[in-house]
């Protein structure tokens, strides 16, 4: 699309935006809802875009629920959704372990949540370390501790039970046994209802590069990894795809990365403000960053959705 | 000081070269982990050279990122050691120096959030620094956590009981511009004995960070506050008369050169002889900072210096 980029959707303009995709992406938090609480409207556009025979998917980089978690708590709230159109990192991670790390029938040592270590079950992949580990003992016997010798990957999720002697037992693997490193996704904040947001596993994963001194792969946005593995199993053509995101530099980076359309959301963490800074920047890197449209909420594409 | 010699950076000096250079300094800075002890061993030699120093009049400290112990452990250790006549006053951890900096540059009015050891808590407490108390709230979760009143700093170090929830206290607090931000180092590994490594307080400050979206200010190596604590409590300290001995190119070195001072590194710790030559040889200037001066295997190596200086006084 040439021209502007940034424009107010509405009118004449959503609906020629609308008839010229046939895939839509939503983002979740901050996008369809906020915490436990529904975005109002967001449940009757899913339902109509659907209807009016767009095919819908779901893209989140939040790793503490499964496909079928997330389609539970979609149901819950109006969304009339799959299981199979929801890709959360929890069950990315998993694909990209095993077909990318070819991890499938190994063992994983997990800084993680109880989803993450379902999927990764499902996948085929069994693994260590999801839970409460608290410190005990000296110094030394931690920089000694015993290392399951079948661990071929480090993974790093969402993990409130974070602790010292995780961070502890990830440098120890990464440096004394040769093994690959994934996190899910770096967002530094996961947001909460009400406005309240807790450390994002961007934090977890720092914590692990820097007391390690090596980089990992990430699964999450803006990685094309899982727009990929979605337009993969599901034949999605990328010039009548529409990816819709409250980050510029995860869901916009992500469109912009794999030549989608882009329509950033003012329900969540970006504002208008961020999105003009990157376009004043006159930086490529920035520009990326640009939407090429915003609504204030996924509520306004209703009225081209009822005619 | 290294043109006077005729060196460039990072060469190995032996016998008189070191002979001259104990003539022209008055001022030694050591650090510790692998430059004096490795763990609960002295390196063979060191002993001996920090007492000849102390012997000779020289002014010797000790700069140390070990925020783990208060110093009067380090005074017990260094005599259970065999380094005799240590005292207190020659000590400078980045525990000290982050209460120092609390009480006297921040003047804090108000609590500290730590997230740090029962040594760096000790520091502080003998600062009159109030620390917000350890023990959590039973019912607290990450997603709901009570907050202490009037917290003005939050400081973070080594802290072996890290657990998420403090992480996201600790950002709550940092969400007032007005509260401070302090690390009390950034290394990201600390070595022990046997070639391991445990996760340093750098890896900690990282994740609050990214958590934050605020960068922290470090008060151990490299910062020169260490060294400024040092020239505030003793007369006379000039950069032209220091020598800073230390084991890591990207702290002690950077630190030295930071400050003005001719640096030293031995090889007996974490950074080896072949990362000093790349920084030497790297197009960047900026990690021409990284280089010593001067180089020595171990810093046993000055006794041979000593033996020379006894005989010609003799």
């Amino acid at each position: 699309m040439s021209g502007s980029k940034c424009s107010k959707l509405g009118g004449i303009l959503l609906k020629q935006v609308l008839d010229s995709v046939d895939t839509v992406l939503f983002d979740c938090d901050g996008v369809i809802w906020r915490g436990d609480q529904v975005i109002s409207g967001a449940a009757d556009v899913i339902n109509r875009l659907k209807e009016a025979g767009k095919r819908v998917f779901f893209v989140t980089n939040n790793s503490t629920k499964t496909r079928t978690m997330y389609a539970e708590k979609m149901a819950k709230m109006g969304f009339k959704v799959a299981e199979e159109e929801v890709f959360g990192t929890a069950y990315c991670c998993a694909i990209y372990l095993k077909n990318v790390c070819q991890l499938q029938g190994k063992k994983v040592y997990l800084i993680g949540n109880p989803a993450m270590a379902q999927e990764l079950a499902a996948a085929g992949i069994q693994q260590t370390g999801e839970g409460p580990d608290l410190i005990c003992g000296q110094q030394i016997d931690w920089a000694n501790v015993p290392l399951d010798p079948d661990v071929k990957a480090v993974v790093v999720g969402f993990d409130q039970h974070f602790s010292y002697m995780k961070l502890n037992r990830a440098l120890q693997y990464l440096i004394r046994q040769d093994c690959m490193f994934v996190g899910t996704n770096r967002d530094s904040r996961l947001p909460l209802e009400g406005g309240k947001a807790v450390p994002g596993t961007g934090c977890l994963l720092q914590a692990v590069e820097t007391a390690a001194q090596q980089k990992a792969q990430t699964v999450g946005k803006p990685s094309k990894f899982m727009f990929e593995s979605l337009a993969l199993q599901f034949g999605v053509d990328r010039e009548r795809c529409l990816m819709v995101g409250d980050r510029l530099d995860t869901d916009i980076l992500l469109g912009s990365n794999c030549g989608l359309k882009t329509l950033l959301t003012l329900t969540g963490v970006s504002t208008l403000a961020d999105a003009e800074a990157h376009e004043k920047s006159g930086c490529t890197e920035r520009q990326k960053m640009v939407p090429d449209y915003y609504v204030d909420s996924i509520a306004d594409l209703l009225p081209a959705l009822q005619a | 000081m290294a043109a006077v010699f005729g060196f460039k950076g990072c060469q190995k000096i032996r016998g008189p070269q070191i002979r001259n250079l104990l003539e022209a300094k008055d001022f030694f800075l050591f650090d510790c982990d692998g430059v004096i002890w490795h763990g609960e061993k002295a390196i063979s030699g060191a002993t001996a050279v920090v007492n000849s120093l102390i012997r000779r009049g020289k002014n010797v400290f000790f700069v140390t990122n070990n925020c783990t112990r208060p110093r009067e452990n380090y005074v017990l250790k260094f005599s259970r050691l065999g380094f005799n006549g240590v005292i207190l006053e020659q000590i400078f951890s980045s525990s000290y120096c982050s209460a120092l900096y609390l009480r006297d540059v921040v003047k804090v009015r108000g609590q500290v959030f730590v997230i740090g050891c029962d040594g760096l808590r000790r520091e502080l407490l003998q600062a009159a620094i109030p620390c917000v108390e350890e023990a959590d709230d039973p019912g607290a979760t990450i997603y709901d956590c009570p907050l202490a009143a009037n917290v003005k700093a939050v400081l973070v170090g080594h802290d072996d009981k890290m657990t998420f929830l403090k992480l996201a206290k600790a950002s709550c607090y940092l969400r007032d511009p007005e509260c401070l931000f302090l690390a009390t180092d950034n290394d990201p590994w600390h070595p022990l004995s046997g070639g391991r490594i445990l996760p340093g307080s750098g890896s900690l400050t990282a994740a609050l960070e990214v958590a934050s979206g605020r960068k922290a200010t470090v008060i151990g190596k490299p910062s020169r506050f260490m060294f400024e604590c040092i020239s505030s409590q003793f007369s006379g300290v000039d950069p032209a008369q220091c020598l800073m001995v230390g084991d890591r190119l990207e702290v002690d070195m950077l630190f030295g050169s930071n400050c003005g001072l001719d640096t030293m590194l031995t090889l007996t710790g974490v950074s080896q002889i072949e990362e000093a030559q790349e920084y030497r040889n790297s197009e960047l200037t900026s990690n021409h900072s990284f280089v010593p001066d001067y180089v020595v295997d171990t810093i046993a190596d000055f006794l041979p210096a000593f033996e020379e200086l006894e005989e010609q006084s003799s």
